[in-house]
């Protein structure tokens, strides 16, 4: 069966940017949300193999996302997908519990790439 | 030591210390459009300068001058808000590059591709901070952008009833893309809040005497 995503982003463009990517890779998107919020209220709905989660966003941003998610299920598989790469933010979305973290923009092979890595962790 | 044209002094120095850190952020940001738009592109060198906050509309053609804002606050070691100004031509060009289908007025944006613009924005502004963040250490987090389609002067209103400090002068990062053969003109105005232009400055090794 297809893994299954939930996609997190406030920008309605980059969630169908991730969707198209993921989708085309064989990836089944079984959710989308637009803020920290709505993303742990999915994911307990849903219990999907990964998320993709952006940080700034309003309401909930990524990072506070995470925290709630891993505390719902402490084995999600939670991989950060931000424009902001400085150092604090990284170590900080990983200490709460993200698997790994890319930076915005990306190519379609990184997103891949990533996801596949983030989903083996749990394999092993 | 050189005067700006608003009478602040900066030194050469600084100067040359800011326009090389917005140098970097724009090389940041044009790998970053590039890979948003899966073409090449070109970067003119950045001009970087201090200048009275009355002046910034006539950047872009004046008051009335149709524009494209992506607008942020800044939180973290530093405190400030940034401004992205597109033309409005510019910013419809780049939304039609990453979003096929034609457009003619900003009226007809579509919402993906207002989408798109919003997040272009958040991207470009985030690489100009990634950059000023690895180069002085210091760690910037902005908000979620607003973004709005229309004339240069009632959107700077829009960012001065938000704004917490009274800036009256801001640096201005300006920067020819060339993406596809269309030149792209952005304007990245920071308005730093007090204390936060020398805390950069100190950083960058080029501190106020």
């Amino acid at each position: 069966m297809a893994p299954s995503v939930l996609i997190v982003d406030d920008a309605l463009f980059m969630r169908m940017m991730i969707k198209d990517i993921l989708s085309k890779d064989g990836f089944e998107v079984v959710g989308e949300a637009e803020n920290g919020a709505e993303a742990v209220k999915k994911y307990a709905e849903l219990h999907p193999d990964l998320v993709t989660m952006d940080i700034v966003m309003p309401e909930m941003d990524g990072i506070e996302a995470v925290r709630n998610i891993i505390k719902l299920d402490p084995g999600a598989k939670v991989l950060m997908c931000s424009a902001m790469g400085q150092q604090p933010l990284v170590v900080e979305a990983l200490e709460a519990g993200a698997k790994d973290f890319i930076i915005k923009p990306f190519q379609p092979a990184k997103v891949v790439e990533a996801v596949r890595k983030a989903l083996q962790v749990e394999e092993e | 030591m050189a005067k700006d044209k608003s009478g602040r002094s900066l030194s050469e120095l600084q100067i040359d210390a800011l326009r090389e850190a917005g140098n970097i952020g724009a090389g940041n940001a044009a790998i970053a459009l590039s890979q948003m738009v899966s073409k090449k592109v070109g970067l003119s060198t950045p001009k970087a300068s201090l200048m009275r906050l009355s002046n910034v509309p006539e950047l872009v053609g004046g008051p009335e001058a149709p524009v494209a804002g992506v607008y942020l606050n800044v939180t973290g070691d530093c405190s400030g808000s940034i401004l992205l100004l597109l033309e409005e031509e510019s910013a419809l060009s780049l939304a039609g590059l990453m979003v096929p289908g034609d457009i003619e007025e900003a009226d007809d944006l579509t919402v993906v591709k207002k989408s798109a613009l919003q997040e272009t924005g958040s991207i470009l502004s985030a690489s100009y901070l990634n950059a000023l963040g690895q180069l002085t250490g210091l760690f910037f987090k902005p908000s979620v952008p607003g973004f709005a389609v229309d004339m240069a002067g009632a959107i700077l209103d829009y960012v001065l009833v938000d704004l917490a400090s009274s800036a009256d002068y801001v640096l201005v990062v300006e920067t020819d893309f060339m993406v596809s053969g269309v030149k792209v003109l952005g304007h990245l105005v920071l308005f730093p809040d007090l204390g936060t232009l020398s805390k950069i400055l100190d950083r960058l090794g080029v501190p106020f005497e």
